[in-house]
């Protein structure tokens, strides 16, 4: 892991020089505050929390994150710079992680941009900062395992627009489930029902969006990440046979 | 130095190479040669271990390539024949990434960018990103990168192609002086141009390697070694060049008219007949050359006996 900073650098210098980068940020964030003033009135709802502009999060995330992936591998899609980097001293591991690290800090950047909105919710009325801590903490955890989940596909396929495709449908299909679920709820038995459901991260995400911020919660969330990155490695190391 | 046993690799259901064995010293400059590009550059691959051999072993300096990559990788330093790019990263930013990668520090890393870059003259284009950079810059920029780090084992795939005959020479002095300091495994599909370079040369046809021999003997082997090609303003009597001793053949270039090469019988010697020859006939010759074997005929050849 001695290499992972360089990469991680690297990766970050890439994010800041391009333009794109701070495009997505910025739409984010406008549609994020934008729909929590909009669809539901948050001065209404006496306002100590900020649940309104963190339950979009999982839908806006299917905006942000393919596109930080994507940027995430660009370098890799010229085929001299690709064999180029599987000929130098450094681990497929050390690669991924300081890839995956270097986009979970942008995220976290667009989540902390956010932070103007904590001192609104405390100046207007009085804001419960535990319950929107928590909810801090699983915006960034939702946004940790949906980037892991872009890298394994970036793994799997190198054409941009293809992988841009992709991480929408698999996050629409994961963001997707609920419905799903909700229809399937008197045909099949309800034990099948709630393991699926529990495996749907906007599931566990809305969870600790309420505020019940539980360690099995949290578990679910880094075993995913830790699972999607594992993958990506095996798959990475597979193909450099 | 560097050890290759029994070496086998298979893609799909293609063998690229088959039971290659070579073993290479320092300071020693081979050339690899031979008419298919996919199994040199797929060896170079497994060397740098880039790819994992099918079976059979490499031992650079003492280390697998297999059991231990990454202190073998250190030891390579490999430039690739796929054309480097980035749409935005300059030529300093990349070399600095690389020379980070290789695990340089502060002022070492400096010193190691401003040895590399001196090396290859690359001062004009620092600051241009990649992607904008001519072939023949883009190769520069590759070498420059494999040699950073001071490998005991530097690969190079198709290094000239794309430069100028002015730049051909640079790129000569560049790979003796490198010689001196690591062993240099050059593939190139024209071989006339290493000639100078290359103290052993490989040939690979079909994925196994039909001549390891000292490049002198390889040119040997060639119809043309020792073969005078001279050209004439009047027309020359070729049948007193013919019945001259060690003579085996004249052939006459068609679309050079006045122009003929004279072929001599293996562990002949025809230049001083055919000098005396011209001396006593008083013929007007305009070029007088004596070829030192034609590489490329021999590759091919060698190939087409392999394939039967």
């Amino acid at each position: 892991m001695r290499l992972l900073p360089i990469i991680l650098r690297r990766q970050l210098t890439s994010y800041a020089r391009s333009p794109s980068t701070y495009l997505n940020i910025a739409i984010f964030l406008i549609l994020s505050v934008t729909l929590g003033l909009y669809v539901s009135p948050w001065r209404e709802q006496n306002g100590s929390d900020l649940q309104v502009f963190f339950r979009f999060h999982p839908s806006l995330y299917l905006l942000l994150i393919p596109a930080l992936t994507t940027q995430l591998w660009s370098d890799e899609t010229n085929a001299g710079f690709f064999s180029l980097m599987k000929t130098l001293p450094i681990t497929t591991l050390e690669w991924i992680v300081g890839k995956f690290l270097a986009a979970w800090l942008v995220a976290s950047t667009a989540l902390f941009l956010m932070f103007p909105l904590v001192i609104i919710a405390n100046y207007l009325g009085n804001a419960d900062n535990g319950v929107i801590a928590s909810q801090f903490l699983a915006s960034w955890l939702l946004a940790g395992s949906y980037l892991s989940a872009g890298c394994f596909i970036c793994a799997l396929v190198h054409h941009r627009t293809v992988i841009f495709v992709l991480t929408l449908g698999l996050l629409l299909t994961t963001s997707g489930l609920s419905y799903v679920l909700d229809s399937l709820e008197h045909q099949t038995p309800i034990w099948l029902i709630d393991s699926l459901a529990s495996l749907s991260p906007t599931w566990r995400f809305s969870s600790i969006d309420d505020g019940k911020l539980t360690l099995r919660d949290i578990l679910y969330f880094i075993s995913m990440i830790l699972a999607f990155l594992t993958a990506t490695t095996v798959t990475l190391n597979y193909k450099h046979r | 130095m560097i050890e290759i046993s029994n070496l086998t690799k298979h893609m799909g259901n293609n063998t690229i190479v088959s039971d290659f064995s070579f073993s290479a010293g320092q300071q020693e400059c081979l050339g690899l040669f031979g008419q298919d590009h996919t199994a040199k550059t797929v060896l170079f691959d497994v060397i740098a271990g880039s790819t994992q051999p099918s079976s059979g072993h490499i031992n650079i300096q003492g280390f697998d390539t297999q059991t231990h990559p990454l202190e073998a990788r250190q030891l390579v330093g490999y430039q690739l024949s796929n054309d480097l790019g980035h749409p935005t990263m300059s030529v300093k930013a990349f070399l600095d990434f690389i020379a980070a990668i290789r695990g340089f520090r502060g002022t070492e890393k400096r010193d190691r960018l401003e040895q590399s870059i001196a090396r290859l003259e690359l001062f004009p284009v620092l600051d241009a990103p990649l992607d904008l950079l001519s072939i023949a810059w883009k190769r520069k920029v590759a070498i420059a990168q494999a040699i950073l780090h001071g490998p005991a084992l530097l690969l190079l795939d198709e290094p000239t192609e794309g430069l100028a005959q002015d730049q051909k020479h640079a790129f000569k002095a560049l790979i003796q002086s490198l010689t001196q300091e690591m062993a240099v495994i050059i593939a190139s599909r024209h071989c006339e141009e290493l000639s100078e370079l290359c103290t052993r040369a490989l040939v690979i046809a079909n994925g196994r390697l039909v001549a390891d021999t000292p490049l002198p003997d390889l040119q040997r082997d060639s119809r043309h070694f020792q073969a005078v090609t001279l050209t004439a303003e009047t027309p020359l009597d070729l049948l007193a060049l013919a019945v001259l001793p060690g003579v085996a053949g004249i052939e006459e270039h068609r679309n050079a008219p006045g122009t003929v090469t004279v072929l001599a019988m293996p562990g002949h010697t025809i230049y001083p007949h055919i000098n005396t020859l011209i001396a006593s006939r008083r013929w007007k010759i305009n070029s007088l050359n004596l070829e030192p074997g034609r590489l490329n005929d021999v590759v091919h050849h060698l190939t087409k006996e392999a394939s039967h």
